[in-house]
C-alpha cells in the first residue's frame, strides 16, 4: 500500500497529568538530546517518501529546548509534501516566539495546543501549570505568527467540573476562534494518576447529558462533528487522524509509538534504553482478515461520513450490506446508522458505537 | 509375566477430603518405579485437569503396579484411587467392590473427620480389610498417638500395626506397602469357573469404542473371545485386554483376581453401565456377580446448549459423559426462554459443576445451567402425587394442595467453639435440630434435619467460613417434610421467564426476591431499551428493579497507537456476548441463571 502519513512521538513532559496514559517521561535535556538523535536515525532507518501527512505528536514535543526542537522539526520538515499537512503538538506554558518562528520555516501549518479546561482551578488539581489567561495569549501568538489552523484539547467530565462549569469551557473556548475542537470524556485507564487516586468516570447517564450538550453547543457554533470527539469548521478536518480512521496506513516512529506497514500493526518499545541501542519495536502484529475488516469497521464508523459500501467491497470482496444484514436493518431502525451508498453512523450511532460494533463483530 | 492369584493384591486408598489420598498414590507409584522420576507429576492419577486445577479426586483411577517385596517375592497391586467428596462417594463405592482391602489414610494433624467415617462404613459394607495410615507425620503440628487412639475409639479398627508416613517426603511409604503384602487378602476368585468380571468403569474411545474397567472374579478372558453382557444379553468379540500402568499395557489375557480393561468394539454406549458382569458366551456363569447399588440424583437442573444449533452435540457428550459418570442422569426437556436442552440430574452440586466443566471443556460447549433445584413432591387437590423436579412446571396452585421437600440428615464435625455459629447457619437454613454429641475432648458433632434444597446452594461455603475452616459436613437423605412452599418466577420485560422460576420458602420470599432482582440488574448488561426487573410470587409482585438503557458506549480516543489494543478489548466483548442467551431480545448472560439462588446482598 501507499503510505502518506507519519507520525513521530516526543515522550517528555515537564510535569505528568493526572488523566495521562501515554507514554511519557519527566524531560531531561541530556536524554532528550540523545533521543533526537535515536529518534532521526529510527526515521532514516524507513527510507520514507513525501508524506501528505505529518504528526509530530507526545508527551510534549514543545517541552524539548530549541536546539533539539528545531532539529527534529526542520529534519521532518524535508519529507513534507507541497501542500502535505504538518502538526504538531504543543503546551500553553512553552509555545515560545522561537519556537514559533521555527515551526513557520519549518512548514508546520498545523498546532495542536492542549488547553483541557479553562478553570483554573480545575487545571491545578489535574496538574497542568498554565491559567486560561495564558492559554488565550498562545493562541493569539500562534495566529500573530500566521497559523490559522488550529486544534484545541479539551476533556469533559474531570473532577469537580459540573454541567455548569462544562458550559462556560465551551463559551470560553469558542471564544478563541480556533477551526478545531477535540474534546474527550475523562477516561481513566489503568497506569494513569487518576486511576491510583481512585477517580471516576462520569455514569453512563451523565457522560451521555454532558456529551450531548457539547455537540449541540458547538454544532450551533458551525463546527462539524465529524469524529466521536472531533469538531471542526468546513475544510478543517484533520487530514492525519482521518488516516487512521479510514484504516490507511502510515509510520510511527519514536518512543512507544505505533504503526501500520504492509499489513502489519507496530508499537516500538517503551524502554528508552532499548529505544537508544536501536531497538525499535516491541510487539507486532499480521492482522487475519477478520482482524482487518473489525479494524476497517471500528474506525470507519467513527467517522461521520462512515464508509462507501462500495470501498469495503473493493477491499474486502464481499458485500457487508448481505453478511451484516440483521444487524444493520436492525440498527436502523433504532436509529443508529443510516445505508444508502454509504453506511454512516448517526449522531446517536457515534454515542453507541462500541454496543453497535459488537453486534457487527459477532456476525464475522 | 505371569502371576498366580498368591501374588495379586488389589486395594483402594480412602480418605476425607484434603487428607492426602493422591499424594500417598504418587508416592507408591514412584516407589515402586511404576512412573519414572523424569515422567512423575503431582496427582498423576487425576488424569482430568480439572482434578489437577481444583487439587480434588473426581473420578476413581486404577493403576497396575509391580512390586519387588522384602520376601523376595515379586507382586502385582492394583491400585484404585479414589473421591473423598461426599457428592462422590458413589465412586468410591464402585472402586471398593473391585478390592480386597484400603487403605485408610487419616491426616495426622486433623484426624477422623465427617468422610472418613462414611467411607470406612462404606469398605466394611464390602467386606474389606481395612489398614489404616497415619499421613502427615512430618508436620510440627501431627499427633499421631492422639489420632491412632481416636482411630480405635471411633471406629473400632485396630491401629498397632498402623504405618506413620508423610506421603509429601515419602518417609514411611515402603512399610506401606510391604503392610499390603503381608495383611490384604490376594484375590480367591477360581480360575477354572465360568467368568464373571465386574465392570466398575468405563470410558469412550473413537477408534477401539467403549472401552471398560473390570475385576475378574472367576475364571478368565482373553482375545478372540465372545463374552456376553448379562443384563442386556448383547454379546461381542473381545478384541483387546491389558493393564494400565497407567500406560495401556496389551495382555494375551485376564484371569481371576486381575484388575484390567477390556475393548471388544462396543459402540452403542448405552449397552454398558458400571456393575454390569461380563461372563462367555460358550460356557456363561449362572449368576451375575451383585451389582452397585443404583444412586439417584438428588440435585437437578437444566442444560442448554446457548446456541441451539449444539443441541444435537449436547446430547451426544451427555451419552459419553455419562458412560464415564454413572451417577449423571438427562432428560430431554423444552424452555420457552432456553429452547431444547435437558433436564439433568447430580449427586450434588459439585458433581453438577464438574459435569458443567467436563462438558464445556472436553467436548468444547457453551452452556447455559439453570438453578439447581431437588425433586419436589407435589399432593394434588385430587389426591396425586407428582415428583417435580423443574420449578416452573409447577401446577396451578388451586390444584395443589400440599408441597414436600426432601431433608437430609446432616451430622456436622466441628472445634466446639464453633457450635453457636453453625446452630444459627443450621437455623436461618430451616434447619430442624436433633441433637448434639461430643466426639473427643475439643470436637463436637452436631445433628441436624435440613432441607436439602437449603444446603445444595452455598451451605458448605458458609460452614467453612464459619468454623476457619475447621468444619466437615457429611450428610444422608432422610425423608420428604410438607412446607409452606411457593414458587417464585421472574418477569423480564413483563415476560415470565420459565428458566429462571424457583421454589421459595414464603417466609423468606420477599427477602431472597429483592435480592434476586438487584442480583440479576448488576448481571445483565444495559440493553437498547430499559428493562423492568420482576419477582413474583403467586401472580403477586413482590419485587422490582429496573435496567436502564444504555445511553453511552464509545471509546473517546482512538488513534494510532490505541487500534490493537481497542480490538483486542472488543474482540473479548465480543466472546462475552457470544455466550449470552437471547430470552427475546434481552441478552442474558449465563451466570443470571444462577443467580437467582442468591441469598445474601454479599455474594
Amino acid at each position: 500500500m501507499n503510505i502518506k502519513s507519519l507520525y513521530v512521538h516526543i515522550p517528555f513532559c515537564e510535569h505528568i497529568c493526572g488523566y495521562c496514559d501515554f507514554t511519557k517521561l519527566l524531560y531531561n535535556e541530556e536524554f532528550a538530546s540523545k533521543y533526537v538523535e535515536a529518534l532521526i536515525l529510527e526515521i532514516k532507518s524507513y527510507n520514507i517518501p513525501k508524506m501528505e501527512t505529518i504528526y509530530l505528536g507526545g508527551g510534549t514535543p514543545s517541552v524539548l529546548e530549541l536546539g533539539n526542537f528545531s532539529q527534529i522539526v526542520d529534519f521532518l520538515g524535508s519529507y513534507l509534501e507541497k501542500n502535505g499537512e504538518f502538526t504538531v503538538e504543543a503546551n500553553v506554558e512553552n509555545l515560545t516566539k522561537e519556537k514559533l518562528e521555527v515551526l513557520r520555516k519549518a512548514g508546520v501549518n498545523r498546532l495542536s495546543i492542549g488547553i483541557q479546561t479553562t478553570h483554573d482551578e480545575i487545571l491545578k488539581t489535574i496538574n497542568r501549570h498554565h491559567t486560561f489567561e495564558d492559554a488565550k495569549k498562545v493562541v493569539a501568538l500562534a495566529k500573530e505568527y500566521g497559523f490559522t489552523n488550529i486544534n484545541v484539547d479539551l476533556i469533559y467530565g474531570l473532577p469537580g467540573q459540573d454541567e455548569k462549569a462544562l458550559k462556560e469551557d465551551l463559551k470560553n473556548i469558542l471564544s478563541l476562534d480556533t477551526p478545531h475542537i477535540s474534546i474527550y470524556s475523562l477516561s481513566v485507564s489503568k497506569g494513569s494518576k487518576f486511576y491510583n487516586e481512585g477517580i471516576k468516570p462520569l455514569s453512563d447517564e451523565k457522560d451521555a447529558y454532558m456529551y450531548d450538550l457539547i455537540v449541540k453547543t458547538l454544532t450551533k457554533a458551525d463546527y462539524i462533528h465529524y469524529e466521536v470527539s472531533n469538531f471542526a469548521k468546513d475544510g478543517y478536518e484533520s487530514r492525519h487522524n482521518k488516516t487512521y480512521w479510514k484504516d490507511e496506513e502510515y509510520y510511527g516512529c519514536g518512543l512507544g509509538a505505533s504503526g501500520y506497514i504492509n499489513g502489519v500493526r507496530y508499537t516500538n518499545t517503551k524502554s528508552l534504553t532499548k529505544y537508544l541501542k536501536g531497538e525499535y519495536k516491541d510487539f507486532e502484529e499480521k492482522l487475519t482478515l477478520n482482524e482487518e475488516i473489525e479494524d476497517f469497521l471500528m474506525l470507519n464508523l467513527r467517522l461521520k461520513e462512515g464508509f462507501k459500501v462500495s470501498t469495503f467491497i473493493n477491499r474486502f470482496h464481499f458485500d457487508p450490506l448481505e453478511k451484516f444484514k440483521d444487524v444493520l436493518q436492525k440498527q436502523e431502525k433504532e436509529g443508529l446508522i443510516s445505508i444508502n451508498d454509504s453506511i454512516k453512523p448517526t449522531e446517536k450511532g457515534l454515542k453507541l458505537l462500541d454496543f453497535l460494533l459488537r453486534e457487527l463483530f459477532v456476525l464475522l | 509375566m505371569d502371576f498366580d492369584q498368591k501374588h495379586i493384591r488389589n486395594f483402594s486408598i480412602i480418605a476425607h477430603i484434603d487428607h492426602g489420598k493422591s499424594t500417598l498414590a504418587d508416592r507408591i507409584l514412584e516407589l515402586t518405579e511404576t512412573i519414572s522420576k523424569r515422567e512423575m507429576k503431582d496427582q498423576i492419577l487425576d488424569s482430568m485437569d480439572l482434578e489437577r486445577e481444583r487439587g480434588i479426586t473426581i473420578k476413581l483411577n486404577a493403576v497396575t503396579i509391580k512390586y519387588h517385596s522384602l520376601n523376595g517375592e515379586d507382586y502385582l497391586f492394583n491400585l484404585i484411587d479414589t473421591p473423598g467428596h461426599v457428592d462422590f462417594s458413589y465412586e468410591v463405592s464402585r472402586s471398593l467392590a473391585a478390592c480386597e482391602g484400603c487403605l485408610l489414610v487419616v491426616d495426622a494433624t486433623q484426624g477422623v473427620e465427617a468422610q472418613t467415617l462414611a467411607n470406612v462404613y462404606l469398605a466394611i459394607d464390602n467386606d474389606l480389610e481395612i489398614l489404616p495410615v497415619i499421613n502427615k507425620v512430618d508436620l510440627p503440628s501431627a499427633m499421631p498417638e492422639l489420632v491412632k487412639e481416636e482411630i480405635e475409639k471411633r471406629i473400632g479398627i485396630s491401629c498397632e500395626n498402623a504405618c506413620e508416613v508423610s506421603a509429601k517426603t515419602g518417609q514411611g511409604v515402603d512399610k506401606v506397602l510391604e503392610m499390603v503384602v503381608n495383611n490384604i487378602p490376594a484375590p480367591s476368585g477360581d480360575v477354572n469357573a465360568p467368568l464373571q468380571a465386574l465392570i466398575f468403569d468405563s470410558f469412550y474411545d473413537s477408534y477401539r469404542g467403549v472401552i471398560v474397567l473390570i475385576r475378574i472374579k472367576n475364571g478368565s478372558v482373553k482375545v478372540g473371545d465372545t463374552i456376553r453382557l448379562m443384563a442386556t444379553d448383547k454379546e461381542y468379540l473381545v478384541t483387546e485386554v491389558g493393564i494400565r500402568t497407567p500406560k495401556e499395557i496389551k495382555k494375551d489375557s485376564l484371569s481371576a483376581g486381575e484388575v484390567g480393561y477390556l475393548a471388544a468394539q462396543i459402540k452403542d454406549i448405552k449397552d454398558v453401565f458400571p456393575g454390569e458382569t461380563i461372563t462367555l458366551s460358550t460356557n456363561p456363569a449362572k449368576e451375575p456377580l451383585a451389582g452397585y447399588k443404583h444412586m439417584n440424583p438428588m440435585v437437578y437442573c437444566g442444560l442448554y446448549p446457548v446456541e441451539s444449533k449444539k443441541y444435537a452435540d449436547l446430547k451426544d457428550a451427555l451419552e459419553k459423559l455419562s458412560l464415564n459418570d454413572a451417577s449423571l442422569t438427562f432428560e430431554p426437556e423444552t424452555s420457552q426462554a432456553l429452547g431444547f436442552g435437558f433436564r439433568c440430574g447430580f449427586l450434588g452440586l459439585l458433581h453438577m459443576e464438574v459435569v458443567e466443566e467436563r462438558l464445556e471443556r472436553e467436548y468444547g460447549l457453551d452452556l447455559i445451567l439453570t438453578a439447581p433445584s431437588v425433586i419436589y413432591r407435589i399432593i394434588l387437590t385430587k389426591g396425586e402425587v407428582l415428583e417435580l423436579d423443574n420449578p416452573s412446571k409447577l401446577p396451578d396452585l388451586t390444584m395443589v394442595r400440599e408441597i414436600q421437600e426432601p431433608y437430609v440428615k446432616a451430622s456436622i464435625m466441628t472445634p466446639k467453639e464453633f457450635v453457636g455459629p453453625v446452630m444459627e447457619l443450621c437455623q436461618e437454613r430451616r434447619g430442624i435440630y436433633i441433637d448434639l454429641e461430643y466426639f473427643d475432648d475439643t470436637r463436637m458433632i452436631i445433628h441436624y434435619e435440613l432441607p436439602l434444597s437449603e444446603i445444595i446452594y452455598n451451605f458448605f461455603d458458609k460452614l467453612k467460613s464459619y468454623t476457619k475452616g475447621y468444619a466437615s459436613l457429611d450428610y444422608e437423605y432422610s425423608d420428604y417434610k410438607s412446607g409452606n412452599l411457593a414458587k417464585m418466577d421472574i418477569l423480564l420485560n413483563g415476560e415470565t421467564i420459565d428458566a429462571l422460576s424457583t421454589i421459595v420458602h414464603r417466609s423468606t420470599a420477599y427477602g431472597r426476591a429483592s435480592v434476586v432482582v438487584r442480583k440479576l440488574k448488576e448481571i445483565i448488561p444495559r440493553q437498547q431499551f430499559e428493562v423492568p426487573i420482576q419477582a413474583a410470587v403467586g401472580g403477586k409482585i413482590i419485587a422490582r428493579a429496573d435496567i436502564k438503557a444504555v445511553r453511552k458506549d464509545v471509546l473517546a480516543k482512538c488513534y494510532g497507537g490505541d487500534i490493537s489494543r481497542k480490538r483486542k478489548l472488543l474482540e473479548k466483548q465480543k466472546e462475552g456476548k457470544k455466550r449470552m442467551k437471547a430470552i427475546g431480545s434481552i441478552e442474558v448472560p449465563q451466570e443470571a441463571f444462577m443467580s437467582v439462588l442468591s441469598i445474601d446482598e454479599e455474594e
